[in-house]
C-alpha cells in the first residue's frame, strides 16, 4: 500500500535549521552535538560494524565482538567466493532482475504517464483509478493467485518470473505523470508546428527534460527490487535461481556455525545498495517523499 | 491515499462553438476523440496489461477462491460461501486467527511510536548547523539500503548467545532462555528492535525533509519574542510536521502489519511458544505448508479489509488533529 505523503516538495528553499545561530552556539555545545552525531551513528552502524567484525574474525565459534586489528582476516571477502562461487550467481540473477525490472518500469511509467498527461480523451479518469487502485491493494491480496499463475505457466525458476509481474507501478506512473505536469504546453504546440509527432515528442523533448524524475524513479525501483525477499523466496527453488536476498538467508541454513563467510557474505551482497545510496541520496530522497512502497 | 485533484491544462483544439455549427464537424471530433483515446490506450497497454494479469485479475481471483474449498492445484473444489471467513473472524468460537491478528497489531504498537519518535529525534539532531553534517545524515540514513532480510541475517548473530552480544540484557532481565530469541517473554521486543533499526533511515529522512520544508522565519520570529528551544519545539515543529507524522504513523502501521521478512528469516518460521505468530506467518503457514488456496486468500482479503480500514481512519479521524500549512 503507498500513500502520497502530503509534504510540498517542490518547495526549495534553502534548509531551515532549528538552531539558526549557529555562529553564536558555545563551544561545549558543538562539542555536545558531535558527541550525540557520532554516537547516534555508531549505534545506528553497530549491525554493520558487528557483521564486519566477526567477518574478518576467521572461523572461530565464540567470536570477540571487537577484531583484534593486527589478525584482522581481510582475505575472506575474497575466499567466500571462491569458496561459494553461488554467491556471483545470486548477484549476477539480482543486477539483471533489477536491472530488467527498472528498465521496464521506466518505460512502461512514461508511455502511461504520457497519456495521463497529454492529452484529453474519455476514460482518462478511469485510468487514473486504475493506476491508483494499484497501491491500495497490498502485496499479500495477489500473492496466492499470482504464485498459482507463475505456476501453471511453468514460470517458477525462470528470471521472467521474477521479472515480468512487477515491470508496471502505479506509485511510477504517478511520479512520472505528476512531474510532465509541470513541464509547460508550449514546449508541446511549439513542437507539433515543427511537424514532431508524439512519440517524437515524448523521446526528444519531454524524457530529456524529466531525467530526475526518472533517475529518481530508476533508483528507487533498483532498490527495491534488489531487497525482495518474498517473492523470490516463493517462485525460486534451484540455488541458481536464488535472488541475493533468498541466497544469503539459505546460506545462513547451511553454515550455521561458520560466522565469518556468512557476515562476509552478507556484506558482499550489500555492498551495491549501500553503494547506490551514496551515489543516488537525492533521488532517492526526492522518490521516498513523494510516496512510499517498504518491502 | 490522496487522490490527486490537479488537472492538466488541457489544450482545447477546437471550441465548444465549432463544434455545435454543423454536423460533419462532430463527426470529425468525435473521430478525433476516438483516436485520442485509441491512442492513450496504445500508451497506456503495457502498463495496463502488467496490472490486469499481476494485480487485478489475481485480486479478484483471490476473492473468488476465498469462497471455495480449493485443490491442490489451486482450482475451487468445492463452494464454501462465507465459511473461511466466519473462521477467520472467529464467528466459530475459536478465535486463533483473530488472536494472532491481535499480536499483529501489539507488533504494530511495539514499532510504530519508537519508530516515529527516534526518527524525529534524530531529524532534529541532523538538521543542526555543523561541518559533515551531510556525511552523519547519510549514515543515518543507511539502514534504507540494508534490506530486511540481510539485516534479519546479521541480527540472529547479534542475538546468537555464541556472540554474547546481548548477554548483558539476558543477566539483566533474568531471562530463562539463551538468547532473546529463545524466549516468549522478550521474542516479540527483539524483532520489534530489528524492524525500528531497519526502519529508521526512512523514518529519519522523511522526517528530517518535513523539518526543512518548516519556513525559517517562524524560529526567528519565536526566537525575538523569547521562545526558547523547547517552546519553538513544542509549538513550531511539531504542529507543523503533524502531516509528515500522520504520513509515517500510516505507513509504519501498515508496513508492520505486512511484517513477514523479519519474522521469517529470525526464526525460521516459528518463534518460541507461537510467541511470535502473527497474522502473516500463519497465512504463509495456511498457503506455503498447508496450500490451503482459498483459506488463505481468505486470511488475505481480511487483512486488506483491515489494511484499508486502518489507513481511512487514521487519515479521516487523525486529520482533524493535523496542521496544514
Amino acid at each position: 500500500m503507498t500513500i502520497t505523503l502530503p509534504l510540498n516538495t517542490t518547495r526549495s528553499r534553502p534548509p531551515a535549521h532549528v538552531e539558526g545561530k549557529g555562529l553564536h552556539r558555545p563551544v561545549w555545545r558543538t562539542a555536545l552535538y558531535y558527541a550525540l552525531l557520532i554516537g547516534m551513528a555508531i549505534l545506528l552502524l553497530f549491525p554493520l560494524l558487528f557483521s564486519f567484525s566477526l567477518a574478518v574474525q576467521g572461523p572461530t565459534v565464540a567470536p570477540k565482538l571487537v577484531p583484534d586489528l593486527t589478525r584482522m582476516d581481510l582475505g575472506i571477502f575474497a575466499n567466500v567466493i571462491q569458496q561459494r562461487p553461488i554467491v556471483l550467481r545470486w548477484i549476477f540473477n539480482s543486477f539483471l532482475v533489477s536491472s530488467a525490472v527498472t528498465l521496464g518500469v521506466l518505460v512502461t511509467s512514461s508511455l502511461a504517464a504520457y497519456a495521463l498527461s497529454g492529452w484529453n480523451f474519455p476514460g482518462k479518469a478511469l485510468l487514473l483509478f486504475f493506476t491508483l487502485g494499484t497501491l491500495m491493494i497490498p502485496f499479500e491480496a495477489t500473492l496466492i493467485p499470482n504464485y498459482l499463475t507463475i505456476s501453471a505457466w511453468q514460470w517458477k525458476d525462470t528470471f521472467q518470473g521474477l521479472i515480468v509481474p512487477f515491470l508496471a507501478s502505479g506509485f511510477g506512473i504517478f511520479l512520472m505523470r505528476q512531474y510532465f505536469l509541470t513541464i509547460p504546453k508550449d514546449l508541446y504546440e511549439a513542437a507539433v508546428v515543427d511537424g514532431a509527432s508524439r512519440l517524437r515528442y515524448l523521446r526528444s523533448i519531454l524524457l530529456p527534460l524529466s531525467r530526475p524524475a526518472l533517475a529518481t524513479l530508476a533508483v528507487y525501483t533498483f532498490l527495491s527490487t534488489w531487497n525482495q525477499y518474498y517473492w523470490p523466496l516463493l517462485i525460486t527453488n534451484a540455488d541458481e535461481m536464488r535472488t541475493t536476498q533468498v541466497g544469503i538467508t539459505i546460506f545462513r541454513d547451511f553454515e550455521v556455525q561458520v560466522f565469518n563467510t556468512q557476515m562476509a557474505a552478507t556484506l558482499i551482497v550489500l555492498l551495491p545498495t549501500l553503494l547506490l545510496l551514496v551515489v543516488g541520496q537525492r533521488q532517492l530522497i526526492r522518490g521516498l517523499t513523494s510516496g512510499a512502497l517498504k518491502g | 491515499m490522496v487522490t490527486d485533484q490537479r488537472v492538466a491544462p488541457e489544450v482545447s483544439t477546437m471550441s465548444a462553438n465549432d463544434a455545435g455549427r454543423a454536423f460533419p464537424l462532430r463527426r470529425i471530433i468525435a473521430n478525433q476523440k476516438v483516436r485520442d483515446t485509441l491512442r492513450a490506450l496504445i500508451y497506456f497497454s503495457p502498463a495496463l496489461i502488467i496490472f490486469a494479469l499481476f494485480t487485478y485479475i489475481p485480486f479478484f481471483r483471490a476473492l473468488f477462491l476465498s469462497l471455495n474449498v480449493t485443490d491442490n492445484a489451486g482450482e475451487p473444489a468445492r463452494f464454501n460461501g462465507l465459511n473461511y471467513y466466519i473462521r477467520i473472524l472467529g464467528l466459530d468460537g475459536r478465535p486463533q486467527y483473530m488472536q494472532s491478528m491481535l499480536l499483529s497489531f501489539q507488533f504494530a504498537l511495539m514499532v510504530v511510536p519508537l519508530s516515529i519518535v527516534f526518527g524525529l529525534g534524530l531529524a532534529m539532531l541532523a538538521s543542526v548547523r555543523l561541518r559533515f553534517i551531510h556525511a552523519f545524515r547519510t549514515i543515518f540514513t543507511s539502514s534504507i539500503s540494508v534490506s530486511l532480510a540481510s539485516a534479519s541475517v546479521i541480527w540472529v548473530l547479534i542475538f546468537s548467545p555464541a556472540t554474547k552480544t546481548t548477554q548483558w540484557i539476558i543477566d539483566l532481565l533474568r531471562i530463562n532462555a539463551p538468547s532473546l530469541l529463545g524466549s516468549a517473554s522478550t521474542a516479540m521486543a527483539a524483532v520489534a528492535l530489528v524492524t525500528i533499526w531497519s526502519g529508521l533511515g526512512f523514518n529519519f529522512i522523511i522526517t528530517l525533509a518535513g523539518v526543512q520544508a518548516i519556513p525559517q522565519d517562524l524560529y526567528e520570529s519565536a526566537s525575538i519574542d523569547g521562545a526558547s528551544g523547547w517552546s519553538s519545539f513544542r509549538w513550531i515543529t511539531l504542529p507543523l510536521l503533524s502531516p509528515t507524522l500522520l504520513f509515517l504513523a500510516v505507513v509504519n502501521t501498515i508496513g508492520s502489519l505486512q511484517a513477514f521478512t523479519q519474522f521469517q528469516v529470525l526464526f525460521r518460521g516459528e518463534g518460541p511458544e507461537g510467541a511470535t505468530n502473527v497474522y502473516t506467518l500463519l497465512n504463509f503457514k495456511e498457503f506455503w505448508y498447508d496450500n490451503r488456496y482459498g483459506f488463505a486468500s481468505a486470511m488475505a482479503i481480511v487483512l486488506f479489509v483491515v489494511l484499508l480500514l486502518l489507513t481511512l481512519f487514521q487519515y479521516g479521524v487523525l486529520n482533524r488533529r493535523v496542521h496544514y500549512s
